[in-house]
Order: C-alpha cells, then structure tokens, then sequence
C-alpha cells in the first residue's frame, strides 16, 4: 500500500507540472488580460496602461513569466492579486469556508437521495419507484444549473417568500437558522443534480449486485429481505458509487461554479468567475492548480477505497 | 357539485398564479422594509479596491466616504464638494500664465475633517498629486497630473494647482478627492491594505465592515461636516449579487432596496412593481457602431459610411428592441451636455438613397444581391459583447438592415475582456458599443487623426485634420463659450462625415423604494451615491 501511494505521487508531480503549464498556456491564450478591463475608461490613457503592465510584469516573455510563477509557487508564494493587491492564499482562504458548507452539506443530502433512489429503483426494478427517480434524474443531468436555480428563486423567494433568494446570511441576523435558510436553495439545486447522476451509478450496480448467486444464496439461507439488500448487495455495489463520489469531491476545492454565481455564494467558484472575468492570473492559477492537484490525490484516494472495498483488487 | 369541488382548484389557481405573478403576500424570508436604519443596495461586482485612485469599476461606494473637491450633479454640471467654489477664469481661480500655462487656485472648505478628526488642508491635496506622479504609486489613471508641475500651499486651506500646458477638464481633476497625508505619507500605497479596504475619507459614511464575496457595510460617521442632521440613513448595506438574474429576483422579494444600472430589458418585470420605482436617467453615453478604415478600406469612403446609416432605422430600433427607452442619438455629445448642439446635418432612414450612394460608390448588386466592388463583396464582420440581450438584438436588427440594402454583415459576440483587448489592437471590422463619455467633453482621444490606439480610442482609425485641430484647440481653452463654438464645430463635421454610426443615447436604469427621497440620479460614471447625504427613507 505505501509503495502505491509513493509512487502514484511520484507519477502525478510530472503529470501537475504538465498541468500548470498547459493552464498558463491557456489562460494566457484567452483574449485580453489583467489589464484590458482598464481600457475602457477614457482617462486611462496608454501610458498608464504601459506603466502598470510593468509594474505587474506582464511585459515580460512570456516564458519567464511561467517560470518566475512556478518558482514561486514551489516556495509555496502564491503572489497577488491582479485585482485587488491581496495575497491570493488570503482571497482563496477566505472564501474556502462557504464552499466547504455548501459542498459539504450538499453531498450530504446528495447520498442521501442517491442510496435511496439508487437502492429502491434497483430493488423494484421497471416499477413505479423506478420510473419516478429515472424520469427525475434525467431531469436533474439535463436541466441547465442556472435555470433551475433562478427558477427556484421565483417560487421560493419571490412568489411565496419561503426562502431567502441569494446569499450566505442575513447581515444581522446571522443566527444558526438563517444560515440554514440560505442553504436550503443552492443545496437542493447541487444536490438534485449530483444525486441524479450518482444514483443510475448505484441503480446499475445494485441491479448487477442483485443478479449475483451470492445474493441468491444469502435469500436461501433465509436471511431478510432488507439484510440482503443492505449487507450483501449494497456492500458490493458500493465500489463504483466510491470512487465516483470522491471524484466529484474535487468540488470542496473548485467550488461549485454556476450555482454559486446564481445564488451569489462567496465561495470558491464565485471567485473563480470574478478571476475569470478580469482576468486575474495568480488567482486563476492558484485555483486551477488547487482544482488539479485535488483532482490528482483524489484519483489516488479512489483507487485506495476500491482496492479496501474490494478485496479482489489488489494495489 | 359541492363546495370542495369548487374550492379547491380555486386555491391551486390562487397559487399558481401567486407562483407566475410573483404576487404572493406572505412576509418574505430575508426581506426587511427599507428605512432610515438600514439601506439594502444589489451590487453587480464587488469592488477591487476602495481606493478611489486605484480602481477600475465605478466608484459608488466610494464615492459614500471619500469625497471630491468637486462632484457633477444630475444635470452633469460640475459643483463644489470639499472645494468652496469650481474655479474659473472668471472667479480668478483660474490664471493663464503667458508661456502657455495655467494656475488653479482651490479654496477649500473649512471646517472639514478626516474621520480621524485630523483636518483636511491643502497639504493634503499636495500630497495627493505628488503620490500620482510617484513612480512607486500605481494609480488607476494619471490623466492631468503628469501635466501638474507642482502645487503650492500657501495657508492650510489654498492650494495653487501649477500646469504646464492649459488643461481644460481641471475642474474634474481632483473629483476622486484626496489621499490623506498623515495616514499614507511614506508609504507603499500599492500595498496599503489598511487603506484601500478601508479608505480614510471626510464623506458621510465610513466602512463598518467588508466581507468578501459577500458585502461591503458602510455606516454613518458622526459628525459629518455638512451638520448632524446629515446623513440621514444610519447604514448602506452594498450587497454583491453577480448575476443580472438573482438581482432582479433579490429586489422583487424586498431582500434588496435599491438597483443601480438595471438593464433596460428587465424594466418591463420592474415597472409598476408595488414599492418601486424605475428611475430613468438620461445618460452621457451613446451606443454606436464603430467602423474600422484601417481593417475594411471600404469604410474609408464616405459614400459607404453614409449610406450605411441611412440604411439603419434608428427611430424603429428604439420603439421595439429599446422599449422606447432611449432617444436616436446624432454625436458623441449627449443632450445632457453643456456643448451639445442638434444644428448638425441629420441622415434619416432612407434605404433608397442608401442604396444609390452605393451605387455611386461603385458597389453593384451581385448575383447574390451582396454588392461587389472589383470581384469583392461588400461584407465585414460586426463585433459585439456577448451577455447583452439588448445589444445581441441590435446586432441582429442591424445585420438585416444593412442586408437589405445589399450588405453582408457577420455578427461575432466576445465576452467583455476580450472585447476591449481586441478594439485596443485594432483586430475587428466593426464594433457595436457605447462610450462612457466623461462629463467633460473631450473629443480628442476618440477623434483626432493621431490618437488611433495603442496612443487613444481612435479606433475608427479616422483622419480628418480639421476635426483634429479642433479638437485639439478644444482641449487647450478653458474659456466656455470659446470651447463651445469649437466642439460645436467638431460635431458638425462628425455628424456630416459620418465616421462612425451613432444609434442611441443610453439611458440610465436605477430601482429604488417609492419611499426613497432624495434621490436624484447621475448620467456620468460619478454614479446616484454622490447626494446619498440627502437621501431619506419616509
């Protein structure tokens, strides 16, 4: 086993470095920069463009830009700012927390649904149960994020005034309640999405696990129905399920871009819209490379998990 | 049929129509009623910095707690703010010097205070000038004070403004007020956290509390130097709410107060909305569409420029796409300008004669019916930023239009930041876009022949050396009436020659309580905050 995680993290450090530099290729691609957003204020005249494209040292090559930032990031200096001057790991650390909540308690609800919709429709295959969650997952991989936000936000908030609209917390209010309140819009909106695809993983695995003699020869030694299901088949469908999961974890890092900038959480993905939008570089680095490295040890966690669920893999 | 028959697909209906509406009664979550405690405004961006020196988004926050010598008010006239009086020649506050310079004299306020209680003097504005000339300062924009060659501050309230050459806009040099010394001197201002998230200001606000991503606080400070009695709203809550959307959905359920920049088709979902009002403001900026000489040689025949806007029907675009909320506009000068003149030749929509100034030009239907010159169709590719309904239907309506009369238009969309990269280096036929005019009126940096970018926003890369001159003369009198006849001038001959086409002056969207007094709007990038002193919830 430490064999394994040693050197899956001795192949992932050439496979990040191929990352970080097809991510500052990349970005740097995309049309206008740090700066373009100052153009359009005619008293910014071009010599105040010249000046700060200096003293940001975008007027470097390129390349030594690439390495001047890989250097630094290595020391674990994550730079400024384009934007505001900030520290990126200080704009990064302080937007974490609402990510962190609203992915956390999303995945909650999210399992919840998945082992409920994925065991039932299993279990009653082709039954009315079955059609319901499949007709509704379809519905939750193909509804636009957005859509179905604003759309939850004009029923919830604006016609019966259920809910608060947008936001983290009521300035004032911010008692245990009130957060929760905030919570409860995007939660359903991340929560109905994940767990409609997560849960046809289960359903396959569940209907395969069912099929299985082991399953057959537990019901012949009499043992309960719900036994079966929970103890015997569950058991063995959860492995893919797992590493799908953890996967999608990435998200705790990368935060979840589209419904945070419908429900203007001040998460991670809401910052990596503004990023985007102006074109800040340090920051879109840092969080790219965050989002990959995540990405990278999550992959490695799976193939862990896998190799403890199953006995069969070895690593 | 008995009664629950009856009933119950009533009540559904009830809530459907509740749900469709948006008319249900129930007390909304998050919402409070606004009042003199507490001022709910959705915000579409959080700020960079609240430095006003340094940030490139509008400065309404800012502009709450730091204030200017100078502010413009709703008609756009420029008015004393920590200033006693706008100097001009005639007051003497303005003095030009033989060897072609000119002095300004500001007098300031007495009385006014630093939060901190320091007074505010003419040391500070010295200071002010000196840190934007630094080169260890990075400001936003140096416009003006690269021509100051020193201020003298002959007693703590006088500050005598030394310019090299004469500067017509001076009067809106020091709007973003001034840095204060004692708290900044000898310091890395680029770095000065403390200071640019919580600016020391002599405004009627101060920050309480910025939380990133989610709000900046502002509440009153306690001896505000126009009286007690000012301002009158205790706390502004700035809330960032990104998406247009969720905007307008925050302020129907009453989480949010106050709207700045509504886009114009969300105005039918807003108006006539109980609680609320509309304001329309008529702005200083005009939507156009800018035609680039040096990427399309045909643009660079008049014939060609006029009889593409002859062939466009402005007055039907805005009726329908605008909703009638915006006037044709002739010019780059907006109405709301003291040098706009409408004495100025007038194309109307008249798509026959359109089509004989082409034919004039040498531009024959071809088989297509696209017209050729020399075997080349006549055919550019209309630029525009994508996200704007408004503008995506404008582009369309004017790709149809100008087809009609035998022009083949391609519409591309670029998300805002590669926009400007792209007209910043030229690479783009055409481009449908407005300018933010400054509430002075300089028309050099969009019009004279040597100020094509990367040296100005020429980006029609026209060249006209009459205008030019002008234009230039303009910039170089600070007398009104003689800068008046000379940008009246100037119009005239953009509105006869036709480098550009001009389609409407863009009005201004801001939603506010009905209860809101106060409030009087701002058609310049000043923003609706500069009275917020006045405002008042009833």
């Amino acid at each position: 086993m430490l064999r394994f995680l040693l050197r899956r993290a001795l192949q992932s450090l050439p496979l990040l470095l191929l990352v970080s530099l097809l991510v500052f290729l990349l970005i740097h691609a995309a049309p206008g920069g740090p700066l373009a957003v100052y153009l359009s204020n005619p008293s910014v005249r071009p010599q105040d463009i010249e000046r700060l494209r200096h003293a940001l040292g975008l007027d470097r090559p390129l390349w030594q830009q690439y390495f001047a930032w890989l250097a630094a990031f290595a020391r674990g200096d994550w730079g400024y700012s384009f934007t505001d001057g900030r520290a990126v790991s200080e704009r990064i650390f302080d937007r974490l927390p609402a990510s962190l909540e609203l992915v956390g308690a999303s995945f909650v609800v999210s399992l919840a649904l998945t082992l409920c919709a994925g065991i039932g429709a299993a279990v009653r295959r082709m039954g009315w149960f079955d059609r319901v969650t499949t007709a509704l997952a379809f519905a939750g991989i193909s509804l636009p994020v957005f859509w179905l936000g604003l759309l939850l936000q004009m029923i919830f908030a604006v016609a019966l005034g259920w809910l608060p609209s947008a936001g983290r917390a009521t300035v004032g209010a911010a008692g245990p309640g009130d957060r929760l309140e905030h919570l409860v819009m995007p939660v359903i909106v991340l929560s109905f999405v994940q767990a409609a695809s997560w849960s046809r993983f289960l359903r396959a695995s569940m209907i395969d696990a069912l099929g299985r003699p082991f399953v057959l020869a537990a019901e012949a030694r009499g043992l309960s129905r719900a036994r079966v299901i929970c103890r015997h088949a569950l058991a063995n469908a959860l492995a893919p399920l797992v590493t799908v999961v953890l996967l999608d974890a990435a998200l705790v890092v990368s935060g979840a871009v589209v419904t945070e900038s419908v429900f203007a959480w001040p998460g991670i993905g809401s910052l990596f819209t503004e990023a985007l939008a102006r074109r800040d570089y340090s920051v879109l680095m840092a969080l790219l490379m965050l989002t990959s490295t995540a990405v990278v040890v999550l992959n490695v966690v799976a193939d862990t998990a896998y190799a403890i669920l199953d006995p069969r893999v070895r690593l | 049929m008995n009664r629950r028959s009856i009933g119950l697909p009533r009540a559904r209906l009830a809530v459907v129509l509740a749900v469709v509406t948006g008319s249900g009664c129930a007390p909304k979550a998050g919402a409070v009623a606004p009042s003199n405690d507490l001022l709910i405004v959705g915000y579409d961006r959080e700020p960079d910095t609240l430095n006003r020196f340094s940030t490139h988004i509008l400065e309404d926050i800012q502009s709450c707690v730091v204030e200017g010598l100078t502010t413009t008010d709703e008609r756009m006239e420029i008015v004393p703010l920590l200033a006693t009086t706008v100097p001009t020649l005639e007051n003497g506050g303005v003095r030009l010097r033989s060897e072609g310079g000119m002095d300004v004299t500001w007098t300031l306020r007495p009385g006014v205070r630093w939060h901190d209680g320091v007074p505010f003097t003419s040391a500070d504005v010295k200071f002010t000038v000196d840190a934007i000339n630094s080169p260890t300062y990075h400001p936003e924009s140096s416009d003006g004070f690269d021509r100051i060659t020193g201020v003298d501050t002959p007693d703590p309230l006088t500050a005598i403004v030394h310019y090299r050459e004469v500067y017509a806009p001076y009067a809106l040099q020091f709007i973003r007020g001034a840095l204060p010394k004692h708290v900044l001197e000898g310091r890395d201002i680029d770095r000065a956290q403390d200071y640019n998230r919580n600016p020391l200001g002599t405004g009627p606000y101060r920050v309480a509390e910025w939380k990133s991503g989610e709000h900046i606080l502002l509440e009153r400070v306690p001896h505000y130097w126009r009286g007690d009695a000012f301002p009158k709203i205790r706390r502004l809550l700035f809330k960032f709410i990104p998406n247009t959307n969720t905007r307008v959905n925050q302020i129907k359920s009453g989480e949010v107060h106050v709207v700045p920049l509504v886009p114009w088709d969300k105005n039918r979902e807003l108006v006539g909305r109980p609680g609320l009002v509309v304001q329309q403001t008529a702005g200083n900026a005009y939507e156009h569409v800018t035609l680039n000489e040096r990427q399309v040689p045909a643009f660079a025949d008049g014939r060609v420029r006029r009889a593409l806007l002859m062939a466009v029907d402005r007055e039907l675009l805005t009726k329908t796409i605008l909703d009638g909320l915006a006037a044709v506009a002739i010019g780059p000068i907006q109405p709301v300008s003291w040098a706009y003149t409408d004495r100025v030749t007038r194309y109307r929509f008249d798509p026959a004669r359109a089509k004989a100034l082409l034919d004039d030009a040498g531009w024959k239907p071809g088989a297509s019916g696209i017209r050729e010159r020399e075997g080349r169709p006549l055919a550019f590719t209309l630029i525009t930023q994508a996200g704007y309904a408004i503008r995506e239907n404008v582009a369309q309506a004017l790709q149809q239009q100008w087809r009609d009369v035998g022009v083949d238009v391609r519409v591309e969309l670029q998300d805002g930041t590669a926009i400007s990269a792209i007209w910043f280096e030229g690479r783009f036929d055409a481009m449908l876009h407005w300018w933010q005019m400054p509430a002075d009126p300089e028309l050099t940096t969009f019009f004279a022949a040597d100020r094509t970018p990367p040296a100005g926003r020429n980006i029609n890369y026209y060249r006209n050396d009459e205008l030019t001159r002008l234009v230039y003369a303009a910039d170089r009198t600070v007398d009104r009436t003689e800068r008046t006849q000379l940008l009246r001038q100037a119009q005239a001959i953009i509105a006869d020659d036709v480098p550009e086409i001009p389609l409407y002056t863009v009005t201004r969207l801001d939603v506010v309580p009905t209860t809101l007094e106060g409030f009087k709007g701002n058609p310049t990038n000043t923003g609706i905050f500069w009275n917020v002193h006045e405002w008042e919830v009833r």
